[in-house]
């Protein structure tokens, strides 16, 4: 829909995006497109031992090869600043800490002499152990001191165990989520040029300033040294929020042919070492409850991964701590360290492997105890942030476990496994709530400028990683300045606009948005007040940071979804069909309803493939992943992907922004993958704790 | 994702072909569709270093009639096989596989003498073609052959051509109203079979006289269900069932990430009675 919106009204509407147009005809410039004088390409050297050093390295036969312009190794690297992060100061010296890990690159004029060189490097090791295992009984394990945004590893409310000794219904089960790999459809991808002491970098990144402070202070350089361009980017799903080391290579192979662009795109066989993933997770979950289905204790005991060279600790519990009523709720993560590749942020980390114990156990309590699934969870509902002990903002769970039984059509439904088959399909169904946190990130400021024939241009250095930014901010702009959205053209994407947080954790819209909607009144009130009302010939500006938003004290803030799902299973073969899903979404006000439903999809999806397809799997004696591409790493293609009906109830909610938004692009893969464990249950009678739901699970 | 470098060359016939393959020895690979052969080169499991073009050889591009058999040119693609009216009407379960073959794109590429060449046990066709008990017709610098379905699969990816012949067209009798099916197993639309089966069934007064079943993907070459083809010589359609039963009997297919060898063994049961009941009811 392109239909001109009234004045202030553009906020809510279908709008389709407004750099659409330049991507279906292949004029949107990403990162690797950018047109530069002479650029040279980069292919890597990546280490084949998990664990050990570059004992020797000779790159003279490398050197020779025509087009070759240098070889980049630990011996030559220029040297990093020690800012403490052994996953991005490479080259530094010849240690290994993981398969895969950049131990040099080939740069030459062509990308195919690159590549073939690079083979050409002859790298010897001297190899240490792998220690790749991933197992709960480990006797290393050990708490991190906080985990991935700050949350306390371990929390306790009340007494767990003597809730537990006494409760009257109890349950106590694990669950697994496996190791998953995030894969943009565009893969990373930089060009870095130095020039006197400044480097540019033009990136496939989530955040232009998450990019600039990370890379500055490695290479000894003040912030705004760094130059980082990304207007367009084909995907991150949290792979390129915090920047990988390969943006540090592309940037040190740049200094060695200093004033010449380098560029360096990861292959898809590089998304699977190189650029963060999710840690497999193992999870215990113990529930107690009242002979009436009111729970009494609420429990998750997390293991799970991180790399030996640095640490990263999934917030996978924190979900359990605030989502259902109980007085007595305890958490606890434990790590294991291993010769393995760094994880990472992927979708919702922490809400969506821990949404699928604590979903899938909640289904298999309620059986337990008698009750629908819809209702017990209903009866759960608390009135407060259990956590906190502050009131939410607003909590839609009810409305949207409702919204959606009422779509779907759960009413009257026989909750006895196995109860209807169409031929040799068996069919079930199965609900799961949905949460996640409205985070908002500091560090953000806007300017506008109105131009005396009525254009306005807004200037933040936001992020549009396929999520509607472009557009999204523009409505909010629209709308404050009290003008049509064609009248506002929007500035993101680049160092060079007013500094910015990156897209994630679901934060773009809530930090962005506010700093415009603050930059927009400021400049409202400078026409007003200083130009009698008018925009004045030579046009005027107003900047702003964004304000700080004083309910955060108040109150708990979070978004809430309710998904349903009918699966068909196979009873020979296994096989399984999700031939369609409801999902309702509390979600605060809707921005844009097209781009909206887009995202919501998109999770939704992705939690259909957490919990039917993915799961990458490690070599343990090497520590590689063995399905390192599209052939062997499993994603639903559209024929696989049924009805999805997609909705969301209208929430006024004046705490969380002056938008009244909250976050849409991750909730939609939060709890989806429980969903369909759930309806898979009951259309079988099989309980898969461990995902992926492959065909042999259920198959006894 | 890019092969290392390669020359080109383009036959303009089939002897020509040879010819080349004579020229260049052991390096040379000629290039029908390029579906398989272009994906193992970018992964770079293969290398040749000269690539003769065969795509363009039209003349080895048809569907004839002759006599109780259907004669197919190797360069024929799938989609063409797909869509062939008499295909469908004379052996009705290749143009059924034929369109189980990847996706529309893949089918418009490859060729059905491509997908023979190549020897993977993984594709779908090549169990049809044993089950059809095919032959092959191959021309090379010693003259030209036929040889067995049966004969044809050595190893993985290894079939009995010499490095310097070309397989220009494959010979399938016409079903003469026995019934068909092919049943594929993959976890994801148009993806590879986990396990496939075809199977072909002549019956006579009530009772079955010949079932002949090809497997995709049971061992590293397309094989027979042996065991199941002896229980229903002769035997009574409500046989099927226990027939079935033995289909895995005899074979050890891989443990891979897509399945282990126990689940296979159990799909290929599974399916096989499947497609016994459907071959029947057609
Ligand atoms: C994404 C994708 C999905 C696919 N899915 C499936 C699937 O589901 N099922 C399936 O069965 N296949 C599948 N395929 C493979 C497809 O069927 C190939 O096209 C076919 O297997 C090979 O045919 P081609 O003409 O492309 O052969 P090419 O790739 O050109 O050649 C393959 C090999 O055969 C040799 N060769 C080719 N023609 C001759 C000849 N006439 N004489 C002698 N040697 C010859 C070549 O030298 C080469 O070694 C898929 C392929 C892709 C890319």
């Amino acid at each position: 829909m392109t239909a001109t919106q009234a004045p202030g009204k553009s906020v809510g509407a279908p709008i389709s995006r407004v750099e659409g147009h330049l991507k279906v005809r292949g004029a949107a410039t990403y990162a690797y497109e950018h047109r530069l004088d002479e650029p040279a390409y980069l292919h890597p050297l990546q280490s084949t031992i998990a664990n050990g050093r570059v004992a020797k390295i000779d790159a003279s036969r490398a050197e020779a090869e025509p087009g070759v312009v240098a070889v980049l190794t630990h011996e030559n690297a220029p040297k990093l600043e020690a800012v403490g992060d052994a996953e991005l100061e490479i080259l530094q010296n010849g240690e290994v800490g993981f398969r895969g890990q950049f131990i040099g690159a080939v740069i030459a004029d062509t990308f195919e002499a690159a590549r073939y060189a690079a083979g050409l490097v002859e790298i010897e090791y001297e190899e240490r152990e792998t220690d790749a295992d991933f197992r709960p009984d480990r006797d290393d394990l050990y708490t991190p001191e906080q985990l991935n945004a700050g949350f306390e590893p371990d929390t306790s409310v009340g007494d767990v165990d003597g809730a537990l000794a006494s409760a009257a219904v109890k349950f106590d089960a694990t669950y697994t989520t496996p190791r998953e790999h995030n894969n943009p459809m565009e893969p990373h991808s930089s060009i870095a040029v130095w020039d006197e002491g400044e480097l540019t970098l033009y990136e496939s990144t989530q955040g232009v300033y998450w990019t600039q402070n990370t890379i500055a202070p490695l290479f000894g350089l003040d912030a705004e040294k760094v130059h980082v361009i990304s207007p367009h980017v084909g995907g991150g799903f949290g792979s390129k929020g915090l920047p990988h080391a390969n943006v540090v290579l592309a940037a040190l192979a740049a200094m060695l042919v200093e004033g010449r662009p380098v560029k360096f795109a990861l292959t898809r066989h590089m998304m699977f070492s190189v650029a963060g993933y999710r840690t497999p997770t193992i999870q215990r979950i113990r529930l107690g409850a009242d002979a009436e289905g009111k729970l009494s204790a609420i429990c998750n005991d997390v293991v799970e991964q991180t790399s030996k060279i640095k640490e990263f600790a999934e917030q996978t519990g924190t979900s359990a701590r605030m989502m259902y009523d109980s007085s007595n709720i305890q958490t606890t993560h434990l790590l294991a360290a291993l010769d393995v590749a760094v994880p990472s942020w992927l979708r919702a980390p922490g809400e969506a492997p821990g949404m699928f114990a604590l979903e899938s156990a909640m289904d298999e309590m309620a059986i337990e105890c008698d009750l629908d699934p819809v209702e017990f969870r209903i009866m759960n509902e608390p009135e407060k942030d259990l956590e906190s002990g502050l009131p939410f903002s607003s909590r839609g769970l009810v409305a949207c476990l409702r919204e959606g039984a009422e779509r779907f059509g759960w009413d009257g439904r026989n909750p006895t496994p196995r109860s209807e088959r169409d031929g040799r399909w068996l069919v079930g169904t199965g609900v799961a709530s949905s949460v996640y946190p409205v985070f908002s990130m500091g560090g953000n400021a806007a300017t506008i400028r109105a131009d005396s024939d009525g254009k306005y241009v807004v200037e933040i250095g936001a992020a549009d990683i396929g999520t509607g930014t472009w557009t999204t901010l523009g409505q909010i702009a629209a709308d404050e300045l009290g003008v049509s959205f064609e009248d506002v053209e929007m500035k993101i994407g680049d160092t060079k606009f007013p500094n910015a947080s990156g897209a994630g954790g679901s934060s773009g819209i809530t930090s962005w948005g506010s700093t415009l909607v603050e930059a927009a009144r400021s400049l409202r009130e400078k026409i007003e007040a200083e130009h009698g009302g008018n925009i004045p010939d030579e046009g005027v500006e107003a900047s702003a940071k964004m304000p700080k938003n004083p309910h955060r004290k108040e109150y708990a803030m979070y978004a809430f979804g309710a998904h349903f799902v009918e699966a068909r299973v196979d009873e020979d073969t296994g096989e399984v069909r999700v031939p369609r899903m409801t999902s309702v979404f509390a979600a605060g006000r809707i921005i844009n309803a097209k781009t909206a439903r887009s995202q919501f999809m998109g999770g939704m999806v992705m939690g259909l493939s957490a919990a039917l397809h993915e799961e990458s799997v490690l070599d343990t004696r090497f520590g590689h992943v063995v399905n390192h591409d599209f052939a062997e790493y499993h994603i639903p293609t559209n024929a696989d992907v049924g009805e999805l009906d997609i909705s969301w109830i209208e929430e006024d909610d004046p705490y969380v922004n002056p938008m009244g938004s909250k976050g849409i692009g991750e909730i939609g893969i939060v709890g989806s993958a429980a969903a369909v464990a759930n309806a898979v249950y009951h259309a079988t009678g099989t309980r898969v704790r461990e995902l992926p739901i492959t065909p042999d699970k259920l198959i006894s | 994702m890019i092969p290392l470098k390669f020359d080109y060359e383009v036959a303009e016939s089939a002897q020509h072909a040879v010819e080349l393959l004579g020229q260049h020895g052991d390096e040379a690979k000629l290039l029908a569709g390029g579906h398989s052969l272009l994906p193992i080169m970018k992964l770079r499991l293969a290398a040749p270093t000269v690539l003769i073009d065969i795509g363009r050889l039209n003349d080895l591009n048809y569907v004839r009639e002759d006599g109780d058999k259907l004669a197919i040119g190797a360069m024929t693609r799938h989609t063409d096989v797909e869509h062939s009216d008499l295909v469908k009407s004379e052996c009705g379960i290749l143009a059924y596989t034929a369109g189980l073959v990847g996706d529309p794109q893949v089918r418009h590429r490859g060729t059905i003498g491509g997908s023979l060449a190549h020897g993977d046990a993984a594709s779908d066709l090549p169990g049809v073609f044993l089950a059809l008990d095919a032959e092959f017709k191959i021309t090379g610098s010693g003259g030209d052959r036929t040889i067995a379905a049966a004969d044809f699969f050595e190893d993985y990816l290894m079939t009995a051509l010499a490095p310097d012949e070309i397989l220009t067209e494959v010979r399938v009798p016409k079903l003469n109203g026995a019934g068909w099916s092919y049943r594929k197993f993959n976890r994801r639309a148009q993806d590879w079979a986990v396990v496939g089966v075809g199977a072909i069934l002549e019956r006579s007064n009530g009772s079955i006289s010949s079932a002949r079943i090809g497997f995709t993907n049971m061992a590293s070459v397309p094989v027979r269900a042996s065991a199941t083809e002896q229980a229903l010589s002769g035997a009574s359609v409500d046989s099927i069932a226990e027939a079935a039963e033995s289909a895995a009997d005899g074979t050890s297919p891989s443990s891979d990430i897509a399945a282990s060898s126990e689940f296979r063994q159990h799909l290929a049961r599974v399916l096989t009675k499947r497609a016994l009941d459907e071959a029947l009811s057609r």
